[in-house]
């Protein structure tokens, strides 16, 4: 048996600039569509699966043999295949176990650092394979979950290790490009749920409403609630312990949240400006803005985070600059694109009006979020 | 000419090319073969391994459901001459 290699592990090495060779074994289209994506480049060879089986000796003549090989592939089991076919040539290599099914779902929690003597402590959980963030807020032994994905045993396994019990789990907004892990995380660790869907969408769960100001309090400390429409018309922003902004899909480290996939950007982009100018308006510049999505791993920090400070964002994202309501959503509009593959069905899962099976919603998800405004900073500062 | 089957529904790859890798190579030119699989990632796989099989020509691919409403891939491939 050939060894293998966690996605966890796989990250930690590539990060830190391992000198390795991923070896992509998956067919054009899938290798086209999503990649394994670390934070320093990382050399990679695309060799499908099936050359291996009709061209075993062409196709290992084509990997590199001077470092070990990490076999990729999207569920683990081709990769294994070609993993044991290189070790038994003379190769060391490792499969990287469960695939890009396991990169998708796996979460990086990293600590973001709130100050010597704090009472709130702040976790963002990163999914490194989507591009989506998650939090978990903990004062004293009470803990709050915002936007959770899917896997909810890393938030209870988390929470547990923190000592902490979750007393509130909520959603920024409606997710449309992830399946929300929220109504299942309520419903284990016994706590209220929240999200608002707005007018114009019928929402089928038992939520606890958050009223715009309206406070949850948790442990020493609490999270203020601000009504956000723009991205959806339901979408909050929760500032935590009065710094630190969980700012959903409305404000990026690059970018805004797309206000078009309502189908008319013009009034949703409306809302978008107001929330942007007003609602934020009354935040000091040195307000911690922790976003549910990121464009690109080069978003994020030294510190392993994806952060940014509020002043930096109102100077540097090209559509915080814009004044004029009219040139904003003007720009919204030029910028609008097409839906993501599977946004109507998750946005079904995510309303409760469509129960689906776990494999269904596995394949809805694959792929990177698009959750952002295209512009020249949504794009990313690497475009991938 | 034979037409043979090939179930390999919940199987995930690389059981799928591999077993129909085995059945096209032992073929007589002009034979067809059915695969029916589960794997949405079977459509592209397919298109990607006949280019490579000398032996097989990708005749047909379809999405329908079978007997208990579970989504089927199926390709239809021939062995060349």
């Amino acid at each position: 048996m050939v060894g293998s290699i966690g996605i966890a592990e796989l990250l930690a090495r590539s990060d830190a600039g391992e000198e390795l060779i991923l070896l992509d074994v998956r067919n054009d289209e899938e290798f086209a569509a999503w990649r394994f994506e670390p934070r320093r480049p990382l050399e990679t060879v695309h060799v499908p699966y099936f050359e291996f089986i009709e061209e075993p000796d062409a196709a290992t003549a084509r990997i590199p043999g001077d470092r070990e090989v990490v076999v990729l592939c999207a569920k683990g089991g081709s990769s294994e295949m070609v993993a044991e076919m290189l070790a038994s040539a003379g190769r060391r290599a490792r499969n990287v176990s469960g695939g890009m099914l396991a990169y998708g779902d796996h979460l990086e929690p990293v600590r973001i650092r709130t100050g010597a003597g704090s009472e709130l402590d702040v976790w963002q959980l990163n999914r490194r394979g989507k591009g989506c963030l998650s939090y978990l807020l903990r004062s004293g032994g009470e803990a709050v979950v915002v936007d959770p994905s899917r896997r909810v045993e890393a938030y209870l396994e988390l929470a547990a290790e923190l000592g902490a019990k979750i007393v509130h789990v909520a959603d920024t907004h409606v997710h449309a490009d992830h399946v929300s892990g929220g109504p299942e995380l309520a419903r284990r660790a016994g706590a209220p749920y929240s999200v608002d869907a707005g007018s114009g969408f019928e929402l089928r769960r038992t939520v606890r409403q958050l009223a715009d100001g309206s406070a949850i309090p948790f442990g020493a400390s609490a999270i203020r609630v601000i009504a956000a429409p723009g991205h959806t018309p339901g979408s909050v922003l929760l500032l935590a312990g009065d710094r630190h902004l969980l700012s959903g899909d409305t404000l990026f480290v690059g970018g805004v949240g797309r206000p078009d996939l309502g189908g008319d950007p013009a009034a949703w982009g409306r809302a978008l400006f107001a929330t942007l100018t007003r609602k934020l308006a009354p935040l000091p510049d040195d307000t911690v803005v922790l976003p549910a999505h990121y464009a690109s791993v080069a978003e994020i920090g030294a510190d392993g985070a994806v952060s940014g400070r509020l002043g930096d964002l109102r100077r540097d994202v090209p559509e915080m600059r814009i004044a004029e309501e009219r040139a904003f959503v003007e720009a919204m509009v030029a910028g609008a694109k097409p839906a993501p593959a599977a946004y109507e069905r998750i946005l079904r899962a995510n309303l409760g009006l469509e129960d689906a099976p776990v494999e269904s919603m596995t394949e809805w998800e694959l792929g990177r979020n698009q959750c952002a405004a295209s512009s020249k900073a949504a794009a990313g500062t690497r475009g991938a | 000419m034979a037409m043979r089957k090939l179930d390999v529904r919940g199987a995930k790859c690389p059981i799928p090319i591999v077993k129909a890798k085995k059945e096209i190579d032992a073929m007589a030119p002009g034979d067809l073969l059915e695969v029916t699989a589960t794997d949405p990632g079977s459509v592209p796989d397919f298109q990607g391994w006949v280019k490579t099989n000398k032996n097989a020509l990708l005749r047909d691919q379809r999405t329908t459901k079978d007997e208990t409403g579970r989504e089927v891939y199926v390709h239809v491939l021939e062995r060349k001459a």
